[in-house]
């Protein structure tokens, strides 16, 4: 072993929390059978609740384990990000996996530890490590879009999701290779130092490289020309799952495109910077104009999720420190609105078994919170004033204008007014529809208390971050300059 | 005497055979084998690389490639855990009639 190695582990163990508590989770489910399954969700929220304290506890630390992971306010950031992000999900599957899904216990685990691949691919500073932790995120969530084992298209989702990701995985280690070979090191500084002269030096290796590690990474954040799986692993999966793929694996895509273009490859930022702005132009073009003649709201979601992935590709192209800042604002509000979106419509499902955008019809009688929800987290998706989306986007297109990029940033602007047309749909079946006939006998849903609360503490959030941003703006400004520090 | 050029060219054959099968074959299980071509083909640019490059840590690219082939180990077994669970359900794991879910 060298000596010069940090090899500090208190600096990992809000990860180590998350390990046990995936095992206790397990072992509980298996051991303890008088425990009531119900209990099993609130068992883990607990866990990750503790996890979510003791990463507060790492605010201001700039220290790294063994040059593999680096613990700065960037990993601390999305540590508290990602584990929230689980926390919902977990409350808002418990009613579901109870009534869809067989063998709980393995499901919140795998939940869990995901979470620790999504943490660590923000953390990673050298690409073994990120590919790792990657493959951790995407193992996971391979198993748990097929959970509903009985469920044919959930199987069918799982088996496409898996093998177009390992087919991805393929192309980026590929791509990793060559650029390893180019500058001799995995570790991003290392590979920023070789690369320091810039197009210098650039070699044919080096572009095929960056082209598949681009492509890699494109697949797994579901960027348009690699998005085939995205509307399929969506539909298939359980809602809840659905969920945290639109929350979790996309922003852990960014943590990861994020911190390995600014700290890896700012230096030959010409020769991957127009892959980028044309991926983000097609992404939003094609996302939104697809999405448009979807009937499934989880399919039209997967595509509004894949159209804001091309709004998000804007920032890592015009990769700047306020680009970044905006970036992780955008992102923020993004994941914040869709959980409220998503918990809205898991909640409906859950009463009524509502899938299609048509069964949504008259959802303001019969279930008037729920559809208040959903309107404002989808007027938020398409960036109205006064919402989370509006600002956040505002900010994210002035910056990536301000930066050079403004014929993308004007493509986005057109791309959210067409994204406002499909929104509407759903809401004019929620409001304008009538109520089919069998509202008379059964009268209003009754949405259990937990998933109203989840609800109305998420579109707080949404109205929080449209309204009075300021707190969130200091905060992912000082997170993102830590990225352009060293 | 056996140079770079020569692993990056068997690697760049091995890719592309491994790409072709993950491409054109309609079984899952096949797709699979293709995939699995395709991270041999980097295992071996990995190795030539540590071999052949100016590097502050030769041995990097090696273990790298060790924990490529774990990854697919555990790859493999998570992708034919899911072809017999869809096989049960299904009698077929063709990914032409895999298509369920479509645009």
């Amino acid at each position: 072993m060298r000596p010069d190695l940090n090899l500090d582990y208190a600096l990992l163990v809000p990860e180590y929390i998350l390990g046990l508590l995936a095992l206790a989770i397990i072992v509980i489910d298996l051991m303890m059978p008088k425990i009531r399954k119900d209990a099993l969700p609130f068992i883990t929220a607990g866990g990750l609740a503790v996890a979510f304290a003791v990463s507060l506890l790492y605010i201001d630390t700039d220290d790294n384990f063994a040059g593999l992971l680096s613990i700065d306010d960037y990993t601390t950031f999305f540590r508290c990000f990602f584990i929230a992000v689980t926390f919902v999900t977990v409350l808002a599957s418990a009613q579901y996996v109870q009534t869809h899904l067989r063998h709980p216990g393995e499901y919140y685990s795998l939940l869990v530890i995901s979470t620790v691949g999504a943490i660590y691919m923000a953390a990673a500073q050298e690409l073994l490590t990120a590919y790792i932790a990657l493959e951790l995120l995407s193992f996971s969530l391979y198993v748990l879009v097929s959970y509903a084992k009985m469920e044919r298209r959930s199987n069918e989702a799982g088996m496409k999701y898996m093998l177009l990701g390992a087919f991805a995985s393929a192309l980026l280690l590929y791509g990793i290779s060559f650029i390893y070979g180019a500058s001799g090191s995995t570790s991003y500084a290392e590979i920023a130092a070789a690369f320091e002269g810039g197009t210098e030096g650039f070699t044919f290796g080096t572009l095929i490289g960056l082209t598949l590690i681009v492509a890699g990474l494109g697949f797994k954040v579901a960027a348009v020309p690699f998005h085939m799986w995205t509307p399929d692993a969506y539909e298939g999966a359980p809602l809840p799952i659905t969920a945290y793929l639109s929350a979790t694996s996309k922003a852990a895509g960014f943590a990861l495109l994020l911190r390995l273009f600014s700290g890896a490859l700012m230096p030959v930022i010409d020769d991957w910077q127009f892959m980028l702005a044309a991926v983000s132009a097609i992404t939003m073009a094609l996302g939104n104009l697809i999405a448009i003649q979807q009937r499934n709201i989880k399919r039209l979601l997967a595509y509004s999720s894949i159209g804001q992935v091309g709004y998000m590709l804007m920032g890592i192209t015009a990769l700047s420190p306020e680009v970044s800042s905006a970036l992780l604002l955008h992102m923020t509000g993004y994941v914040i609105t869709n959980m409220a979106a998503f918990t809205a419509i898991i909640a409906y499902h859950n009463a009524s078994g509502a899938e299609d955008v048509s069964d949504f019809r008259g959802a303001s009688d019969r279930a008037p919170l729920l559809a208040a929800v959903l309107t404002v987290a989808l007027f938020s998706l398409a960036g109205m004033p006064l919402f989370a989306g509006f600002l956040t986007k505002f900010i994210l297109f002035q910056s990536v204008a301000d930066n050079g990029y403004f014929w993308l940033a004007a493509l986005g602007v057109v791309a959210s007014l067409v994204s406002l047309y499909y929104y509407l749909t759903v809401i004019k079946e929620m409001y304008v529809s009538a109520p089919p006939d069998s509202f008379q006998q059964e009268g209003r849903f009754r949405i259990p208390l937990i998933m109203q609360g989840a609800v109305i503490v998420l579109t707080l959030g949404v109205f929080f971050v449209g309204l009075y941003p300021a707190p969130l703006f200091e905060l992912t400004d000082s997170v993102a300059a830590v990225l352009f520090t060293s | 005497m056996i140079s770079l050029e020569h692993v990056l060219v068997v690697g760049a054959l091995l890719f592309s055979i491994g790409l072709f099968i993950a491409l054109s074959r309609r079984n899952a299980v096949g797709v699979l084998m293709g995939i699995e071509l395709m991270l041999n083909s980097v295992n071996l640019n990995l190795i030539g690389f540590a071999r052949f490059v100016e590097a502050p840590r030769p041995i990097d690219g090696q273990v790298f490639a060790v924990f490529v082939i774990t990854v697919a180990a555990a790859e493999a077994a998570v992708a034919l855990a899911l072809a017999v669970a869809v096989y049960r359900l299904r009698q077929t794991i063709d990914v032409d009639r895999l298509n369920l879910l479509k645009w």
